[in-house]
This record gives structure tokens, C-alpha cells and sequence, in this order.
């Protein structure tokens, strides 16, 4: 094939002699699916020397990643080349590249997707340099153990973020609530989304992306985690949304929407644009990304933060966001990790993400100069670093997809009749278990 | 590559000499077109019936022969017939509509005069826009927080309360439907006033001579004669609409709950947003193409059929 | 454009301007009765054209409108093309781009398509027929499968994340309608005018440039505005095939631009992205109206 890399001014003899055969040996050549054997030889510190890193990441990370690489950039040798590719499409852009050897040196994936990637053998193995790294134990569990397949991690935290209850202080005030104290319950929520959604107008009690799978997973299962039931069994292979109270979980949310406390919309939202109404001063309460409390106080001034509770009490929260790993098809394995190990510096995650309002990776940092001035900060980093990350090898078909059981289930149960959780279930684990 | 048969029976060898000449220069101005169809697109579908015999995860490249499992895959995928007949459903309403819609325009913008022609510009403008721009700006007129459709409606008292544009499946369906006749309809209809206008003036005036009505004389001889071009808007029509992906893509998503999901975006949703299976998607589009392939040779032959009558 | 009194439905009575109608006495009240008649069709008209136009004026007028969650929140103004222009590489490199892949799809559809359609209307050789029907039945792929494949031929022959490649890409998907109208255009000229040039001892090709050119000059137009259009509007094809966020074309980067944030749509930026890629488009489609009705005109003789 190398002879038919220098074609591009020959390309009427490179499209003969290329032919069929070429094309598909192309193809064939990156077919190891055993998972990430390749490992990188890196040290703590990796190598700075220079070089040109290209870096991939889906467009909501955008803000935090352009962040990142011009620190990261402006204080080393190495340069780092950022590309962002729309959200929907980015699975699209990374499979076309990851068939043919076109990888770039690092690249986030959102990390519900991360063991599935893993699996594939798409990120270099770097376990043994994460252990060089002094903090190592200090480096968020649930995204570590995501980008883990049989012992060997493949993965850091990219950008963390976690759902926490955002509530309206004004609509709070003007609804006769307490807006220093937000719901502790299922129920209070109801009840407080319900009194706001009395104030009528453009004011609803709260909203959810009724259609976005992924919106509903990041904001639903804490919801089930809460009263400390599990959402799947441990492998990722089973669902357990049938059970009591996930069932109470959805019996609450269907009550706000046959009373018609939940905003103009909902019921169609894809996830483009979930965080809007809320953000416009139109909606209570309701389950909201972390990432969002500057971009939140900056339309609002200060929103309400509360962790998110379960039916009868009890917190937790999702920890999203994305993982970022070297790709396989990286030839600058030791200047990727050094961008890598420069992520999880005191540098990067305090002056860089702490100082934007993002949430930390590392739990011993949860505490530093700008969380410190804001409690709500705080907080949000204490929830973080005990939140949960479910791992599935096929979370994105059964849950994130358009049109995945899981939507389906949650679509019957909310908006249709209901009564079809058992077999909607057993779709799902269907889905998680091929 | 079979030959075809030659034109003329070569009865002196000079003749036969200036055929082969012909036709190599023939073979040379035919050339690019050659190289781009067979590099860029016979080799790749070449690729994609490969891909869809083989085992052929998105990320993981090929994983060695799976035939025929990926065809039955796709076939008992669970939301295989269901797109089906959605795009059968989506393409009759496009294809009539747009075809209908577009005849109408064609005969409302004959005449000469300058607010024709202002009338013709103004419907030929969507066409302009790509179908992407064209869905993304529909979105925005759709949202139910920034559109300014929903405010208007119930302004002049044809809704109660805010619409839902996209929310269920009819709506979804007939707003999909509204932008794609408002991006197409001018194209159709520039399509049929070039057929109009060839239809000779002294024809139709013969059959009003008879005592045709306007009615009778359109039904009878317009319609007709306008049979070539109806024909190729069908084709056009019928292919585009059964292999309508973009608008959905940006609007719908194939929601809500999975009721606008058309076999190209079943297509695209396996192979990249879930399943990541390109062996099952390449199955499901071979299966599209030879559809394809088969419904285009039909309404060709109907056509050519109606020529020869 | 010829009149013809064709039934255009109800909606065309004899048009009160008639000078004959003018000199009676009873001219007048033909004229009321002509507008009252006429009523109702430019209502009906005058609606249609709103329906068709309404959608850009709007996207336009949003576009500097104050709107909360966009770069323009008080007051109007230029804040959403601000961002547009700032966005990553800025603006002006994506329109570079755009415009470099747009050129380089016209000047490769028009190639091919001149010499092919040229082939195909005026040669026999063998393999003709199955040349022209593998070149239409491109029509009939779903695109977005064929993606990987060319991203993989792409590869193959080093054009990989080029735009010259991402060109040749779109170029073959222009190949059907392009092919289809310079063959019917070059049908559409009398035989007897390159014949004539031939037996004068032109080569083939010299007919071609100097005698039948000049008389396809419309549907060489028309494919160039539709290749045009197409290419500048693509959104998929350089979503899998570029990847230097220097490289990429303006729908890509309008596209992440209406996503920035989790969970808010920039409309703002999203309708100034629109207008900014649609402007040029309806300026060609409208300074060339002329031509490629034409174009189409040429080809409707044959159906």
C-alpha cells in the first residue's frame, strides 16, 4: 500500500492499481478487536519535546477542551491540535478513522461509551504510567474503572460532569418556597416543581428531555441510586429498571406530566435543547449538568443547588463528562501521555477546570481556591467524587440511542399507558446482553 | 464489459476503421466520467458488499465472512418494517404532493407577466438552500422556544395553545413533509413548465377549437403530452423520497418513538449510533439499492410503455 | 419566455391591460370586474410567494433579533455573526474553504460531465450504455453508507483529509444529473452543426470547443450552479472525510457551532450560519435564473 500513498498526482493509475484488492486490504489491516494489547511505553512525565498532537472531542466538551490545550500549549513544547466534530456524529467520525489507521494521538469519548472503545481496542494501554503518577489514587474511580478491561486502564478523566438539582431562587421566592433549602425527596421535588408551576405563564414546575436517552440516564438514574438500588447487575449485562423503585421513580415524573407541571416541549425534546428553558428563567426545578452552574448564575444570577435524591430521600449523582485516552494508532504514544499526565496535574484541574466552574477529577483537589468561595462548588465536587458511572459494553444501543429500549420504556411509562415495564425491561437487558 | 451492439454493420473496412476510431475517441471523452464512477463509487459498493457478507464492526474493521447472517439480522431488525413502511408512507405523500404542488405552480406561472415572474422567483428560491441548511433552519422555526410559527397560529386563532410542531408522529411527519415541499416544490416546478412550454400552443388551441373546456383540453391533451416530463419528476421523486435521510436526521431523529425513522436513517442508526454494525448496515443498504434499482427499471419501462402508445 | 393561454385553472380571465379593452366605453367596468376576478388570485399568489419567502426573511430578521441564549441578547445587532466570525479558525477560513472545495467540484463535475455527456450523445463505443447506467444508478446509493467505503478509497490513493479529495467525492455524487443534462443538452443541438465542422476537418475535439460548446452554454450553467450548490452545502460528506479543524468547510462548522453547550441550541448563531450559507447561494441561483431555465428548457425537448 505505501506505494500508493505518494498517488495523489497519479490518480488515474492509483484508482486501477489500487483497485478492489487495495481498498480492501486497507480495510482489513486494523482488524484486532482482543482489546488494547498495544502498550504505550511512557513514563510519568512522558515526553516533551515538541512535537505536533492532534486531539479529538465531541462539540459540548468544546469551552472546557479549547481551555485545556491552550494551557497546555501555552507552557510546553508539544503542541496539541484540537478538532471538534458535532456530538451526534462523533461515533461516526471516530469509526470511519479508527477502520483505517486514522486516529488521531488523543481522543475523548464520552465515557458511558468508554469500555465499549476499550473493548475494541481503539486507546493504548497506559496502566503502568497512571500508576507512575503521584495522585494516581486520587483520580476519579468511575471514569478509571470505565476505560479498565481485564486489569489494564486505558483511560483518564477528560472533563467531569455530574447531575445535581438546579433550582430557580426567584420562582422559589415568588412560589412562597424556601429558596436556601431544595428538595431532599422525590416527593418535596414534586411538590415544589407543582407550587412553581402554580405561578402560571411562561413558568413551569420543571422539564426533562423526554426524548434524549442520554439526558434521561445522566438525570434519572441517581434518582434509583439514591434509595441505593442498582440500575444493572455488575457486568452491564442485565437491566434492572423494573424494580420497585425505579417504578416509584417513574411514577413520580408521569404524575408531573399528567398534571401538567412539566414544560411545552418536553415530551419531543431530543437533548439539543434541554437546558434551555431552564436557563431562560421558565422552568422550577429540575436535574442539571454540574458543568452548567457559571453559564446557570450568569442568566439567573445564583441557582439553587441541591444533590439529587431518591423517592424517600438519600443522594447521588451520575458522573459524566468524558474520558480521554492515546489512540492506537498514535506514533507519539510518549508526547500524548505527556499531555495526559499534564490533565491531572494541580495545574490543569485547579487553574484550568476548577477556575471555569468545572467540576475536579482528582478527590484530594475537591477542596482548592475556587471552590472554596462558592459552596454550592463544593458540594457538587463532594457529590462528584462518590457519584457513580454505570458501565455496559453496549450502554449506547441500549440507552443513549435514538429509539433504544430504554426510551421506549420510559416513553410508555411517562407519556403512553403504562403496564409494559416487565417486557420493556427485558428489552433492554436483551440489548445490554448481545 | 459487454459490448454493445455496433450501429451500423460494417460492410467496407474503412468503415469499420473510422467506427473503432469513433469509438476510441469515444472511450477517451468518456474516460473521467469512467475513472470517477468506478473508483468512487462502483469500487466502494463493491466494498459495501463485502462489508455486508462480512462480520464488520464500526470499530473494529472486518472480522472475517458472516454470510448470510447480516441480511437476516437486518431483515429481523426491530425496526426493519416499520421504516419500511414509514418511507413507503413518507415517499407516496412527498411524491404526490410534490408532483401536484409543482404541476399547479408550473400553471400558475405561464403567463408573461412581471408578477409571474416575481411569483416563479420567489417559489425557485428554497431550491437554492441545501437540504441540511434548509432542515436547520426549520428546526428553528419548529422550536417550540424560538419559532415564531407557533406565537403566529395561535395569533390568528387556528391553535389554542403553543403547537407542538415535531411532537407527534403525524405532526412530526407533516412538518418533515412542509419543509420538504417548500425546499422542492420550485425544482418540480421548473421540471414541468420547461415540459409545458414544449407542448405546441396550436395543439391545445385545436382541441378548444372542438369545443374542449379547459378542463377537458388539460386532461385530455396536456396531461398527456406531459407525460415524459411527470415521468421524470417521478423518478427523481420517488428516489430522492425513499432515500430521504437529512431532513429527518436534523429534525425528527426518527422520533418521536420511532415513528419517522426512514430506512436510511435505520441505516446510519446502526452503523453509527448504537449498534455500530457496518455489516448489518450494509446489508440493510444493498437491500435499499437493488429496491432502488428495481422500482427505477419499472417506471422506466411504465414510461417508455407510455411513450409507445 | 413565451405566453401561452394555457388553463391555469380559474385564476387566469383575459388580463384587463388588454390596449383593445381600452378604447371602449365599457373598458371600466371590464377593469373592475377584471380586479375583482383578479382579487383572489394575487391573494392566493401573493400568500404562496409569502409561504416560499417567508422562511429566509425570517432567518434573516432572527439573525440580528435579540434572543436570550445567543451572542445577541439585547437589543439588535451583528453579535451572532461576531461569533460566526470568531468561531475556531474564524469564518474567513471556513469560507475559504467552502469556496475551494465548492470551485474545485464545479470545475471536476464540468469536466467530466462536458466530455462525458459529449461522449455519450455524439460516440458508440462499447460499454456505453452500462458507462451511462452505472452513472445514474449513483442515485440510487444511500449516501451515508457509501462514506466509509470512500473514506477507506480515499485512503488508498492518498487524498485522505484533503479537499481535494473531499471534492472528487462530491463531484460523483453530482455525476448523475450532471451526465444526464450536458447528454440531453448536446442532443438537443442539431447533428448537421459538429457534422459540418468535422467534414471541415476539425478534430473532435475542435468541434466540440468551438462549434457545440457555445450551444450547451446553458446546461454547462446549469450543472455548474447545481454543482455548486451542492458542494457548498454538504454537510456529511467532510464530516467523515476532513479532519483538520483548519480544513473543514462552513456547514460542518456551523454545525458545531449550534451545539456548543450540552443542551442549548445557539439559535443565534445557528440562523446567522444559515444566512451566511445560504446568501451566496440565492445570489448565484437568482443572477442565473435566466440561464439555466434554459438549460432545463434545452433538455425537455427529449423528456
Amino acid at each position: 500500500m505505501a506505494t500508493h500513498r505518494r498517488a495523489s498526482a497519479r490518480l488515474v493509475a492509483s484508482f486501477l492499481a489500487a483497485g478492489l484488492a487495495g481498498s480492501v486490504l486497507a480495510a482489513c489491516g486494523t482488524s484486532s478487536a482482543d482489546g488494547g494489547t498495544q502498550e504505550a511505553q511512557v513514563s510519568a512525565e512522558g515526553v516533551d519535546d515538541g512535537a505536533e498532537l492532534t486531539l479529538w472531542t465531541r462539540a459540548p466538551l468544546e469551552q472546557q477542551a479549547n481551555l485545556l490545550v491552550e494551557a497546555y500549549n501555552a507552557s510546553h513544547e508539544n503542541q496539541v491540535e484540537l478538532t471538534v466534530v458535532p456530538n451526534d456524529d462523533y461515533v461516526a467520525k471516530v469509526g470511519a478513522a479508527a477502520g483505517s489507521g486514522g486516529l488521531p494521538d488523543l481522543f475523548a469519548a464520552d465515557i458511558v461509551y468508554v469500555p465499549n472503545w476499550v473493548q475494541q481496542g481503539l486507546f493504548a494501554d497506559v496502566t503502568d504510567a497512571i500508576a507512575e503518577l503521584d495522585h494516581a489514587d486520587q483520580i476519579n474511580q468511575g471514569h478509571l474503572a470505565g476505560g479498565t478491561l481485564d486489569g489494564r486502564q486505558h483511560v483518564l478523566p477528560f472533563v467531569l460532569d455530574v447531575s445535581v438539582m438546579f433550582y430557580n431562587k426567584d420562582l422559589y421566592e415568588q412560589a412562597g418556597l424556601d429558596p436556601e433549602q431544595g428538595p431532599t425527596t422525590l416527593a418535596e421535588f414534586s411538590e415544589q416543581a407543582k407550587a412553581v408551576d402554580e405561578l402560571g405563564g411562561d413558568v413551569n414546575g420543571t422539564y426533562f428531555g423526554g426524548n434524549c436517552g442520554g439526558c434521561l440516564v445522566f438525570t434519572w438514574f441517581p434518582q434509583i441510586w439514591a434509595a441505593g438500588e442498582d440500575v444493572m447487575n455488575e457486568d452491564g449485562t442485565e437491566s434492572l429498571l423494573a424494580g420497585d423503585t425505579a417504578q416509584e421513580v417513574y411514577g413520580v415524573w408521569k404524575d408531573l406530566v399528567d398534571s401538567d407541571a412539566v414544560g411545552e416541549g418536553s415530551k419531543e425534546e431530543t437533548g439539543a435543547t434541554w437546558t434551555g428553558p431552564f436557563l431562560e428563567g421558565e422552568v422550577g426545578v429540575m436535574p442539571f449538568p454540574a458543568t452548567m452552574l457559571a453559564t446557570a448564575d450568569e442568566a439567573l444570577g445564583e441557582v439553587g443547588v441541591a444533590p439529587i435524591p431518591g423517592p424517600d430521600g438519600g443522594a447521588s449523582t451520575f458522573v459524566g463528562g468524558d474520558g480521554i485516552g492515546i489512540s492506537k494508532d498514535s506514533e507519539n504514544a510518549d508526547q500524548a501521555w505527556n499531555f495526559m499526565s499534564w490533565l491531572m496535574s494541580e495545574e490543569a484541574q485547579v487553574e484550568v477546570l476548577a477556575k471555569n466552574g468545572d467540576v475536579v477529577s482528582r478527590g484530594d483537589l475537591a477542596e482548592n481556591e475556587y471552590s472554596s468561595k462558592d459552596p454550592r462548588v463544593l458540594a457538587v465536587n463532594e457529590v462528584a467524587a462518590q457519584g457513580r458511572t454505570p458501565l455496559a459494553i453496549n450502554f449506547q444501543q441500549a440507552f443513549n440511542a435514538p429509539g433504544s429500549p430504554w426510551m421506549t420504556m420510559i416513553r410508555n411509562e411517562v407519556f403512553g399507558e403504562g403496564g409494559t415495564v416487565e417486557p420493556d425491561n427485558e428489552e433492554i437487558t436483551a440489548v445490554l446482553g448481545q | 464489459m459487454p459490448v454493445t451492439p455496433s450501429a451500423s454493420p460494417p460492410t467496407r473496412p474503412a468503415v469499420v476503421a473510422v467506427a473503432r476510431r469513433r469509438a476510441l475517441h469515444g472511450w477517451a471523452y468518456a474516460a473521467p466520467t469512467a475513472l470517477l464512477v468506478v473508483g468512487l463509487f462502483v469500487l466502494p459498493v463493491l466494498l459495501v458488499g463485502q462489508m455486508s457478507l462480512s462480520d464488520w464492526p464500526l470499530l473494529a474493521g472486518n472480522q472475517g465472512l458472516n454470510a448470510p447472517e447480516n441480511y437476516v439480522d437486518a431483515v429481523t431488525h426491530r425496526f426493519f418494517w416499520d421504516s419500511v413502511v414509514f418511507t413507503l408512507k413518507y415517499t407516496l405523500i412527498a411524491t404526490v404532493l410534490l408532483i401536484g404542488l409543482g404541476l399547479g405552480l408550473a400553471l400558475l406561472v405561464q403567463e408573461s407577466s412581471r408578477w409571474s415572474a416575481v411569483l416563479r422567483t420567489s417559489i425557485l428560491v428554497p431550491s437554492a438552500l441545501g437540504l441540511a441548511s434548509a432542515s436547520l433552519l426549520f428546526y428553528a422555526l419548529y422550536s417550540p422556544q424560538v419559532g415564531p410559527l407557533s406565537p403566529l397560529l395561535q395569533r390568528l386563532g387556528l391553535a389554542d395553545g403553543p403547537v407542538s410542531f415535531l411532537g407527534t408522529p403525524d405532526s412530526a411527519l407533516w412538518s418533515t413533509v412542509f419543509l420538504v415541499v417548500w425546499r422542492f416544490a420550485g425544482f418540480y416546478m421548473l421540471l414541468l413548465m420547461v415540459g409545458l412550454q414544449g407542448i405546441p400552443h396550436e395543439v391545445i388551441e385545436a382541441a378548444r377549437m372542438d369545443g374542449a373546456n379547459r378542463w377537458q383540453s388539460f386532461l385530455h391533451v396536456t396531461l398527456p403530452l406531459l407525460r415524459p416530463s411527470l415521468a421524470l419528476c417521478t423518478v427523481l421523486c420517488v428516489t430522492g423520497s425513499l432515500l430521504a435521510f437529512d431532513q429527518f436526521y436534523i429534525l425528527t431523529k426518527g422520533g418521536p418513538d420511532n415513528s419517522t425513522l426512514t430506512v436510511v436513517q435505520l441505516i446510519y442508526n446502526v452503523a453509527f449510533q448504537g449498534q455500530n454494525d457496518l455489516g448489518i448496515a450494509a446489508a440493510l443498504s444493498i437491500v435499499v439499492l437493488v429496491v432502488l434499482v428495481v422500482v427505477n427499471v419499472a417506471q422506466m419501462r411504465a414510461m417508455r410503455a407510455g411513450q409507445e402508445d | 419566455m413565451t405566453t401561452t393561454a394555457l388553463p391555469a385553472g380559474a385564476a387566469s380571465p383575459p388580463g384587463p391591460t388588454r390596449p383593445q379593452a381600452r378604447r371602449r366605453p365599457r373598458a371600466t367596468r371590464a377593469r373592475l370586474a377584471g380586479i375583482a376576478l383578479r382579487t383572489p388570485y394575487w391573494v392566493l399568489t401573493g400568500g404562496l410567494a409569502l409561504v416560499f419567502v417567508f422562511p429566509l426573511i425570517w432567518a434573516g430578521v432572527a439573525s440580528v433579533a435579540p434572543q436570550p441564549g445567543s451572542s445577541q441578547v439585547d437589543g439588535w445587532g451583528l453579535g451572532n455573526y461576531a461569533t460566526l466570525m470568531e468561531y475556531q479558525a474564524g469564518l474567513p477560513q471556513y469560507l475559504l474553504n467552502s469556496t475551494l472545495v465548492s470551485t474545485m467540484t464545479v470545475l471536476f463535475t464540468l469536466v467530466a460531465s462536458v466530455l462525458g455527456g459529449y461522449a455519450f450523445s455524439r460516440f458508440r463505443f462499447p460499454g456505453r450504455n452500462v458507462l451511462f447506467l452505472l452513472t445514474l444508478a449513483i442515485l440510487m446509493v444511500p449516501y451515508a453508507t457509501l462514506l466509509i467505503p470512500l473514506y477507506v478509497m480515499l485512503n488508498a490513493i492518498g487524498l485522505q483529509n484533503t479537499l481535494v479529495g473531499l471534492a472528487l467525492v462530491l463531484t460523483v455524487f453530482q455525476l448523475p444529473f450532471a451526465t444526464f443534462m450536458m447528454r440531453i443538452s448536446f442532443d438537443a443541438v442539431p447533428r448537421e452543426l459538429d457534422e459540418a465542422a468535422l467534414v471541415d476537418g476539425c478534430s473532435s475535439f475542435r468541434a466540440l470547443r468551438t462549434v457545440l460548446l457555445p450551444a450547451v452554454k446553458p446546461g454547462i450553467i446549469t450543472v455548474g450552479l447545481f454543482a455548486f450548490l451542492a458542494a457548498w452545502n454538504d454537510f456529511v460528506a467532510p464530516l467523515i472525510l476532513i479532519s483538520d479543524s483548519t480544513k473543514i468547510p462552513l456547514p460542518l462548522a456551523v454545525a458545531n457551532l449550534r451545539a456548543q453547550v450540552m443542551g442549548i441550541v445557539d439559535y443565534g448563531a445557528t440562523e446567522a450560519g444559515v444566512v451566511v450559507m445560504a446568501l451566496p447561494c440565492v445570489v448565484l441561483f437568482l443572477l442565473l435564473q435566466r440561464h439555466y431555465v434554459r438549460g432545463f428548457m434545452s433538455g425537455a425537448l427529449k423528456g
